[in-house]
């Protein structure tokens, strides 16, 4: 099977184009972010030539979105929210054009009072005389009960675009459905452009295989589903990243992934060779989401790092220096990690403007000294990055006694590097880490490859009340009567099918990966003195992996 | 820049722990289902983004921890199960929050609770086993050194084990708020109960009529609660968070609601909360909950409504607030009579206390014999002796602000018990000062 994988980074896009494994070709070229399109055209026409036609698949991590949001270019939109008791909503800060709405839904999914006709109304009728094209409705507790969400929608319907909390995600996390909402929304007219231009391009050049794109979450999704969901593919790089150090070294233990750039350094962990994904979603632009994602951290060091000497030794970062003195002419302004690695022989550079750089951050010392020295810090300062996330992992919530007793720390044992600078610092996070370090082969279009190999994955969520008689899968709008003796394996039944629903909706063909349930809950319901029934909660996913070749 | 998400005034650490897997029975009001909407409730609010609330898992308590309050018959060990030291560390775990500087402001969203667990312990009474509230105050004092402690009880049910517990201690001030014992469980919690001989007047109980409200309970907070804190000048308040004072709660009879206890709360502003009773675990403990952590963050609270509350329905009558008003008038003239120790005692004298305590869990009692030896220099140790389910304990327990010739005299009185001992009975020497616990 032929694969095309592309990476749209912030300076370069980078393609391969896989033969099962096998690495066939590889191509880079400048990135035009006004014209992303163009530039994924373009690519693919230098990677693929005249072969074209032979493609089996091509897989895109685009920064689109990323850039959409970040620039302030999405679509106005009309937000209709029922916020219900709790925390004062007014904090939400989605636009102009944000209407709360009264009543609620309670913690069960029972709804306590729609929402006032009158006052939707009016706000539709605003929002379409100021000619929006997005909606967003959103409901508290709307993975529990979607009914009000799906009312809203039906009156929003002559709208070209409405985008439902509860379809993106069966999570709970209110204020987070409320900014995915609005972001899934804002995307739409851009991401159609860009969909229809790509559309438009592979046509021309011959390329009839289906067509993904890469989401933060390690997995892929077809980019006519996309339409619907482009929140999905939103901060996707860190992701092609880490699913390309798995690519390169699959592994079966707990490790972790580091992608060393010019300014940052992307952190991936893994457990048992499985990717750990963040508990509800992506932060963007300070907004908190329900948008699925392997737990990545970005730290500002990396290879054009500013370096700093004070009286506690060195500072990296997080601020990026510029180009470093090695690589650029005239007045040197300060030193980098980088240099420090061009002094040391360990990467191609004008040494001598290094070796100045370094010695005017600390006369007193041999360059070749300071360099090491930098190098070790660097280091260090990624080892306190990566135990800091371990922590943070380790410390999130659990709420049943066995869950507390039986945690366990990560212990990665090893450190997977690519990026630029991998290679020159292997010997100090080896070092640092005090673990094996290995930089793979062509670890410099990893996240092409990682784009490439990625297979699709897929989640959804249940909820059911046989006390109430009622049954929740939010992500396929499902909400239903069942009957009082609903067990848990009813619910693995249910959500199976919901699954497939999900993949079928996304035009997957074929055989799924294994999908598993993960985060049981089942209690007894107590009325008065007596077991009413039960409530059960389950989730089902389809885990991002590789996809067989 | 823009905040998008609500910034917490004070940083609050919040434990919770619903202990999902875990149930007293099946169909107790303390099972697993107790705190689910709980959970839902915060998680669907987001208060794990909100800027300033941090979450903390609970730590286990060890069994020294527990050692260090209660005399357990016939061992801690054979009593607490894991989720006891769970909810004893989820306690313990707020304390250390706050003292690390972690977070300015803990609670403790744990379960089970605590407060009607006594000095001395033969089982389960009134769902607690182990008093968490106490093991923390403890540990507050074993490893951080703090001395004057306010607890403030705000439970529906008179907290009589913290009382017990802390009954001859000067130096804890312990004010309960609760429905009349002559009309619920567990039937304690007068006025006339206000201290042991060196703590006089330093335990003062505010039962409250049945019905008492958002009116009531202001009362009590105004007049008596926020004055007494200002006049005992703790460097830590607790409170012990019970939330069915609820008019929604099924095992309780009074009116309170979640706005008054985000109110009670912003009042008492305690350093630490931890969480009771409460049994309306779905009209109430939500928002309860979502209340009090809201205005412990210094957060809006004027949103946190059950979603049937209507304040119309919570009026009292004229007649309720002339009673309450002569209990707050009680209390105040018992604090304003406050003594601690008599320094005019003679070593060797001693006060006596009887009580039956009734195991309402499994059903059986204790008759225990508490005999406060009377100190001129500091509030003395006590001696007890309680027998019960075929167990019969004789403690002496050396009080953290004890004289060392208390401690000493302890130390002699235990190793004569030690020696007369009978077959059946365990004698046991619990140390604060030293934190030592000897058993024979």
């Amino acid at each position: 099977m032929k694969t095309v994988g592309i990476d749209v980074g912030g300076t370069n896009a980078d393609g391969v184009l896989l033969e099962g494994e096998r690495l066939l070709a590889k191509a880079k070229i400048p990135v035009d972010h006004d014209n992303l399109s163009g530039v994924i055209i373009a690519l693919l026409e230098k990677l693929l030539g005249d072969s074209a036609g032979e493609v089996d698949q091509v897989h895109l991590s685009s920064t689109l979105c990323t850039n959409a949001i970040v620039n302030g270019e999405m679509d106005e939109v009309g937000m209709l929210v029922q916020a219900g008791p709790g925390l004062n909503p007014e904090f939400l800060d989605c636009g102009e054009n944000l209407v709360f709405l009264d009543g609620a839904i309670d913690h069960r999914g029972g709804l306590i009072q729609s929402p006032p006709v009158a006052v939707v109304d009016a706000a539709l009728a605003d929002f379409s005389a100021k000619g929006l094209q997005s909606i967003g409705v959103v409901t508290k507790f709307s993975h529990r009960n979607p009914q009000v969400e799906q009312e809203l929608a039906r009156k929003a319907a002559s709208f070209p675009h409405v985008t439902c909390g509860h379809n993106l995600s069966g999570l709970p996390n209110f204020p987070r459905r409320v900014y995915t909402t609005w972001i899934n929304a804002g995307l739409k007219t851009r991401f159609q452009q860009f969909s229809e231009a790509i559309h438009a391009g592979v046509k021309r050049l011959g390329i009839t295989a289906p067509l993904s794109v890469l989401k933060a979450d390690g997995g892929t999704i077809p980019l006519e589903r996309a339409e619907a969901v482009p929140c999905e593919s939103v901060l996707s790089g860190p992701s092609a990243s880490v699913m390309g150090a798995l690519a390169l070294t699959p592994r079966e233990k707990d490790f972790v992934v580091l992608d060393i750039g010019g300014t940052t350094t992307d952190i991936g962990l893994f457990a048992d060779g499985v990717p750990l994904m963040e508990p509800y979603g992506v932060t963007i632009m300070g907004r908190p989401t329900l948008i699925r994602a392997l737990n990545t951290r970005s730290v500002g060091l990396g290879g054009d790092s500013e370096v700093k000497r004070t009286a506690d030794g060195y500072v990296i970062g997080p601020q990026r220096h510029g180009v470093p003195a090695a690589f650029s002419e005239g007045k040197i302004t300060g030193a980098t990690p980088s240099d420090a690695m061009v002094v040391l022989n360990r990467m191609e550079g004008n040494r001598e403007r290094a070796t100045e750089a370094l010695h005017l951050l600390l006369p007193n010392n041999p360059p070749e000294e300071t360099a090491r020295e930098v190098l070790l810090t660097f280091g260090h300062n990624i080892k306190l990055a990566v135990d800091q996330m371990v922590e943070e992992v380790f410390a999130r919530p659990v709420y049943t006694v066995s869950a507390l007793l039986d945690r366990q720390r990560l212990e990665p044992a090893e450190i997977i590097a690519v990026g630029g600078p991998a290679e020159a610092l292997r010997g100090e996070l080896a070092a640092a880490f005090d673990l094996p370090c290995e930089v793979p082969l062509n670890y410099e279009v990893a996240n092409a490859i990682g784009a490439a190999r990625t297979r699709p994955t897929l989640s959804a969520s249940l909820y059911a009340n046989s006390s109430d008689g009622t049954l929740s899968i939010p992500e396929i709008g499902l909400h239903e009567k069942i009957g009082r003796s609903f067990d848990m394996k009813d619910a693995e039944e249910r959500l199976a099918a919901a699954i497939r629903h999900l993949a079928a909706q996304a035009g997957l063909e074929g055989e799924l990966p294994p999908v598993e349930f993960v985060e049981r809950e089942e209690m007894n319901t107590v009325r008065g003195f007596s077991a009413t029934g039960k409530v059960i909660a389950l989730k089902a996913q389809v885990q991002p992996g590789l996809a067989n070749v | 820049m823009t905040r998008y998400m609500p910034q917490a005034v004070r940083k609050t650490g919040l434990i919770l722990f619903p202990a999902f897997d875990w149930c007293i029975t099946p169909d107790h009001p303390e099972r697993e289902e107790r705190l689910l909407y709980t959970r839902d409730q915060i998680v669907e609010e987001g208060l794990e983004d909100v800027d300033g609330i941090e979450f903390f898992n609970p730590e286990l308590a060890a069994y020294a921890d527990i050692d260090r309050v209660h005399l357990c018959a016939p061992s801690s060990k054979a009593l607490l199960t894991e989720s006891h030291l769970i909810s004893a560390g989820g306690a313990v775990r707020a304390a250390k929050a706050v003292m690390e500087k972690e977070v300015e402001r803990a609670f403790a969203i744990v379960r089970p609770p605590g407060h009607h667990a006594m000095q001395t312990v033969f089982g389960d009474r009134g769902f607690c086993v182990a008093n968490i509230e106490a093991v923390m105050v403890e540990y507050l004092r074993r490893h951080y050194g703090v001395r004057r402690i306010a607890i403030v009880d705000t439970d529906c049910h008179h907290g009589d084990g913290t009382q017990d517990i802390f009954y001859n201690d000067p130096d804890l001030l312990f004010i309960s708020l609760h429905q009349d014992g002559r009309t619920l469980y567990p039937g304690t919690g007068f006025q006339n109960e206000a201290g042991g001989p060196a703590a006089q007047g330093y335990t003062i109980n505010l039962p409250l009529p049945p019905g008492t409200g958002e009116e009531g309970f202001s009362m009590v907070t105004d007049r008596v609660v926020l004055p007494l804190l200002d006049a005992f000048k703790p460097e830590l308040v607790l409170n012990s968070a019970g939330q069915d004072n609820h008019y929604s709660d099924p095992l309780t009879n009074m009116n309170f609601t979640a706005q008054g206890y985000a109110r009670l709360n912003k009042a008492i502003n305690p350093d630490i909360c931890v969480l009771e009773g409460g049994y309306s675990i779905e009209g109430a403990l939500p928002y309860t909950n979502l209340g009090i952590i809201l205005a412990m963050a210094g957060l809006d609270t004027g949103n946190v409504r059950e979603p049937d509350y209507d304040p119309q329905r919570f009026v009292q009558s004229a007649l309720m607030n002339g009673q309450i008003e002569g209990i707050c008038q009680n209390a105040l003239e018992i604090f304003a009579a406050r003594k601690k120790w008599d320094t005019s005692v003679c070593r060797g004298e001693e006060a006596v206390e009887r009580k039956s305590i009734y195991y309402d869990t499994t059903g059986f009692g204790v008759d225990q014999v508490r005999h406060y030896k009377l100190c001129p220099d500091c509030p003395g140790y006590t001696e007890v002796e309680a027998s019960g389910a075929g167990e019969l304990l004789h403690g002496f327990t050396v009080p953290f602000n004890a004289c060392s010739r208390c401690q000493q005299a302890a130390r002699d009185a235990f190793t004569r018990a030690a020696k007369a001992k009978g077959s059946r009975e365990q004698v046991v020497l619990q140390d604060r000062v030293a934190d030592i616990y000897e058993t024979a």
